[in-house]
């Protein structure tokens, strides 16, 4: 060729041949991406493509002991809007605000924004939902969904906790057992385009939801309703701060009632009666409304504790039933010279008496004959430097002393349940070992979980230690507290044709010079073979303020109504006078 | 050779009027007897063209339904394309129809040609578009005059190959040097320097132009390879101590399934990826629903993919390569070297937007925004490549075949 000179034409073919290779370099780029890669980007794509839209698990519901519903669900809608969808916004707007009752321009703003999904309103209820949908609105979407709903309002609120409407547990067994009430959520995957409109015919994946488990928990509402209005009757009359009320079975650790009077709605769990806070004083005050004083709260035990140390010393042998001892009304102990509540003295008494008179000299002696050493051994044995473990977050642990700290006025002021701090339930769970022949057990709710079809089902297994102190001393432990009801201070827990034993106690709440108290009395029935322990704690009561005067009639009261709830028969009228 | 390709050009230079009569009168001292001379005019080349166009359109009907849907005007990117393809096919014909060596010739006695002019013209849309151009999403590389807007980076494509092939032309030995080649690229360099300012993509191609057919005219290679080697130096420098705009692209390369600037390519990725060998169908691309903004522009290639799979993927890059193929012996028979230069051009080009484009869409380089040549939606680049397969096959119609 003689116009395209060789050394051209080799020019043109080079560069044809270096296409011709970089060409072929893309192909073999395509096939890698679109054969080698098409999994990893084809799931990828459909991440993309696909809409997921969550179809809430229903919660597991809380039952009582009997399968009473103490936590259900109840049907509601989450109206929402799809932009792109909807053809009459004026109407839409003017409806929607109208029947939620909401302000114009919000509802404006949500229906305006160009999202592929904007909620509205969730907790819609049904019959609301049903006239919107019955309007058949282009745009307007409502989904079915469930309300967390508390049959009992306030009744138990502080134990069962309440979940928010994002199906998360926020307080109490809501929260301990989230993980199995709350279940799992499905989803409808879509496909839509950019815009998140599904597209006609495309297929659709739907994962189902699972359920949440039910719990069944040990609590029981005839028995927490006893307690509740004890509970509520004696704050009324003693203008108290508030009053707690524990009962449980000391044989295996199944709390049967906690109240924590003045209680809250926990259907309306963020309602304060105190308006116009700002927000910080608002979550205080959320958080002082929800808080478990039973678990999170710790307090001087008082007297009620000269159960331990009673327990402690027979266990240890230092002391017997039949000891002497004599109380001038005061005891010198180092420099301190501490009083008995009775400024005259008791006189000469057995330890028995001493139980029985809850006589500050006679555990200030038997404290010291225990020991620093005695006295830790069996506070450990009883686990009272422990948690109790049980199943409702936010338990306080005791605050003691350290060991090497206590020196002889320390472990004097300890024998008799001062200068130290414990929760209620740890003492009664403590106060469990001594009279279930000293067995300590984890106090708890939840007994078991059932899948929402009743196929699976999981008992909940705690914690149980044998030997926390032998059988005989809790027999003497248990004839000495009866006699506390039948001849000392506890005579007003006496509940008619039971034998009943208890222990009072008055704590003065720091600082001293306040002149505040707390009022308590442990009290269980039947003595001999109890079933029944529980706790009244009332919270700086107006006028008296003796655990034995103003508490141990609630206890009576209730062991009156639990009892006979419970199975066990009174004895006849003559037999149980004599029993007094 | 040598001698008789100057004897040639100092022969069309001297006689003004018909170049083409000019290279029959400067044939007849070479084998005049053996030879038979039939017109050839490359109807193949021609029909593959159009065809590919024809492609194009369907495909931008495809893979801008959806976004056009959404403006109420379901036919506004095809009608558009239409039109300009319309006009361009016209351009085309009228352009093969006339000689191409009436670029080269002088007007009014003048040394002004107008290749000249062309080159002149080009600088002028290019520095006005700098004033006055239409700021689209936020450079400014649209001229608008009356109802039609389009992009001068365009026609300075084709000025540029007019232009170096009447240099090479003129003085073809001067490129067997370094010194020849930078002289050519002192002439070009107002005019890449003029689309580098607003049109990155524009002025890489038509620095690829200037190069390629610097080395095709050249005899040397040597100063050529130095040059590749220098400008991936130069390249990797830019990748390590890059900064701002270009550094992010880097970034969005590298970092493709992360980058929030990613996000078209990574679109175009998924979209490629869910083709598999046969594709999903003509139409039934899920990925042009939106996700990949404005599929039916420079990211077209990935619909195609998803579409038509690998195998219509691999049969449109077959296509390019039956027509680069066909303007390669084209550029070899060419009557003049005028001819060949223009053909070996105008096949850079096509070449250098079809390998930079799927590069691009395959993540394959880092982004830029390059049209597939023919099927990517764009008036201007449409009409002014018919134009250019105008001027190739132009160059068809005086091969003279035994």
């Amino acid at each position: 060729m003689r116009n395209c000179k060789t050394a051209q034409r080799q020019r043109i073919f080079f560069s044809f041949a270096v296409i011709c290779v970089m060409t072929l370099g893309l192909v073999g780029r395509l096939a890698y991406l679109m054969i080698g890669k098409a999994d990893y980007y084809g799931k990828k794509a459909k991440e993309v493509q696909q809409r997921e839209r969550a179809i809430k698990a229903e919660r597991g519901v809380i039952y009582d002991r009997n399968g009473v519903v103490l936590a259900g669900n109840k049907p509601v809608s989450t109206i929402s809007v799809i932009h792109n969808q909807i053809t009459d916004k004026e109407q839409v707007i003017r409806v929607l605000s109208e029947l939620l009752e909401l302000k114009e321009e919000d509802v404006r703003k949500r229906v305006e924004k160009k999202s592929s999904r904007e909620k509205i309103k969730t907790n819609v209820e049904k019959e609301i939902s049903d006239k919107i949908r019955q309007m058949n609105l282009d745009g307007v979407m409502v989904d079915e969904d469930y309300k967390r709903y508390y049959p009992y309002n306030e009744l138990a609120s502080k134990v069962i906790g309440f979940a928010g409407g994002d199906n998360q547990g926020i307080l109490g067994l809501e929260v301990k057992y989230d993980e199995n009430l709350s279940g799992q959520d499905g989803s409808i995957l879509t496909t839509t385009n950019a815009k998140g409109l599904e597209i006609d015919g495309a297929t659709e994946d739907r994962i189902e939801p699972v359920a949440g488990d039910n719990l069944y928990c040990s609590l029981d509402v005839n028995l927490q309703k006893f307690a509740q209005q004890a509970a509520q009757k004696v704050m009324k009359s003693k203008n108290a701060k508030n009053v707690r009320i524990i009962m449980m079975n000391p044989q295996n650790g199944e709390i049967y009632a906690m109240v924590n009077e003045p209680e809250f709605n926990l259907n309306e769990p963020y309602e304060l009666e105190k308006k116009n806070v700002t927000e910080k004083e608002k979550e205080e005050l959320l958080n002082q409304m929800w808080r478990n004083h039973c678990i999170s709260d710790t307090y001087e035990p008082g007297s009620t504790f000269k159960v331990i140390t009673a327990a402690s010393a027979l266990e240890a042998g230092v002391v017997k039933t039949t000891d002497t001892f004599s109380c001038p009304g005061y005891r010198v102990v180092e420099d301190r010279r501490i009083r008995c509540h009775k400024t005259t003295g008791h006189g000469a008494e057995t330890f028995v008496q001493g139980v029985q008179n809850s006589c500050n000299p006679v555990f200030i002696e038997v404290g010291a004959r225990l020991g620093v050493d005695g006295m830790y051994r069996y506070m450990n044995q009883l686990g009272i430097l422990e948690k109790t473990g049980v199943d409702v977050p936010g338990e306080a642990v005791t605050i003691m002393h350290q060991k090497k700290n206590v020196g002889a006025v320390e472990l004097a002021t300890m024998s008799f349940g001062q200068s130290f701090q414990l929760t209620p339930l740890r003492l009664l769970t403590s106060v469990s070992a001594v009279i279930n022949g000293g067995r300590l057990v984890t106090p708890h709710f939840g007994i078991r979980l059932e899948s929402a079809d009743g196929t699976a089902v999981k008992k909940l297994h705690y914690q149980e230690k044998d030997g926390a102190l032998s059988k005989d001393t809790s027999e003497v432990m248990k004839t000495i507290l009866a006699s506390v009801v039948s001849e000392g201070s506890g005579k007003k827990a006496a509940v008619s044709g039971y034998e009943v034993g208890a222990k009072t106690g008055t704590s003065e709440k720091l600082p001293r010079s306040s002149k505040r108290y707390i009022a308590s009395t442990l009290g269980f029935a039947p003595a001999d073979n109890p079933v029944l322990l529980a706790i009244v704690l009332i919270d700086e009561p107006e006028g008296i303020y003796y655990g034995g005067q103003i508490a141990a009639p609630v206890i009576s009261e209730l062991l009156d109504d639990a009892l006979p709830y419970l199975g066990v028969e009174r004895a006849t009228k003559k037999e149980s006078s004599d029993g007094n | 050779m040598e001698n008789s390709e100057y004897r040639y050009r100092n022969n069309a230079r001297t006689q003004s009027g018909r170049p083409r009569q000019q290279v029959r009168s400067a044939n007849p001292n070479r084998n005049r007897e053996r030879t038979v001379f039939t017109r050839q005019y490359d109807f193949a080349l021609l029909f593959l063209t159009i065809g590919i166009a024809l492609f194009g359109v369907i495909m931008i009907y495809s893979a801008g339904y959806y976004t056009a849907s959404l403006q109420n005007n379901p036919y506004r990117y095809v009608k558009s394309q239409v039109f300009s393809l319309m006009l361009g096919i016209g351009a085309m014909i009228v352009v093969s129809m006339v000689d191409y060596q009436v670029f080269m010739q002088k007007i009014l006695n003048t040394k002004i040609t107008l290749v000249h002019l062309l080159y002149i013209l080009a600088i002028f849309l290019q520095t006005i578009v700098l004033v006055i151009g239409v700021d689209l999403n936020g450079a400014k590389r649209w001229l608008r005059i009356g109802p039609i807007q389009f992009q001068p980076s365009e026609v300075s494509k084709i000025a540029a190959i007019l232009f170096i092939a009447y240099a090479v032309y003129q003085k073809r030995r001067d490129l067997d040097h370094f010194l020849g080649f930078v002289r050519i690229m002192i002439y070009m360099s107002p005019l890449i320097f003029l689309i580098l300012l607003e049109n990155m993509s524009s002025a890489i191609i038509v620095m690829g132009i200037t190069f390629g057919m610097c080395f095709v005219a050249s005899k040397k290679k040597g100063y050529f390879f130095v040059i590749i080697i220098a400008g991936v130096l130069l390249l990797a420098a830019v990748i390590f101590f890059g900064e701002g705009f270009r550094l992010a692209r880097i970034r969005m390369w590298r970092d493709v399934e992360n980058d929030a600037g990613a996000f078209q390519i990574r679109q175009g990725l998924y979209a490629i990826a869910s083709g598999g060998l046969f594709g999903k169908g003509l139409g039934q691309s899920m990925q042009k629903l939106g996700f990949i903004p404005e599929a039916y522009n420079d990211m077209i290639f990935s619909v195609i993919c998803e579409e038509l799979g690998v195998v219509g993927a691999g049969l449109v890059i077959l296509a390019f390569l039956v027509l680069f193929w066909r303007i390669v012996v084209i550029a070899c028979h060419a009557p003049d070297l005028f001819g060949t230069m223009l053909c070996t051009g105008v096949m850079i080009q096509l070449a250098i937007q079809v390998v930079i484009n799927i590069a691009v869409v395959t993540n394959t380089i880092p982004s830029t925004g390059i049209p597939l040549p023919l099927i990517s939606y764009g008036g201007t680049s449409a009409a002014i490549i018919m134009v250019e397969m105008g001027l190739v096959l132009g160059v068809s119609r005086q091969i003279k075949q035994k």
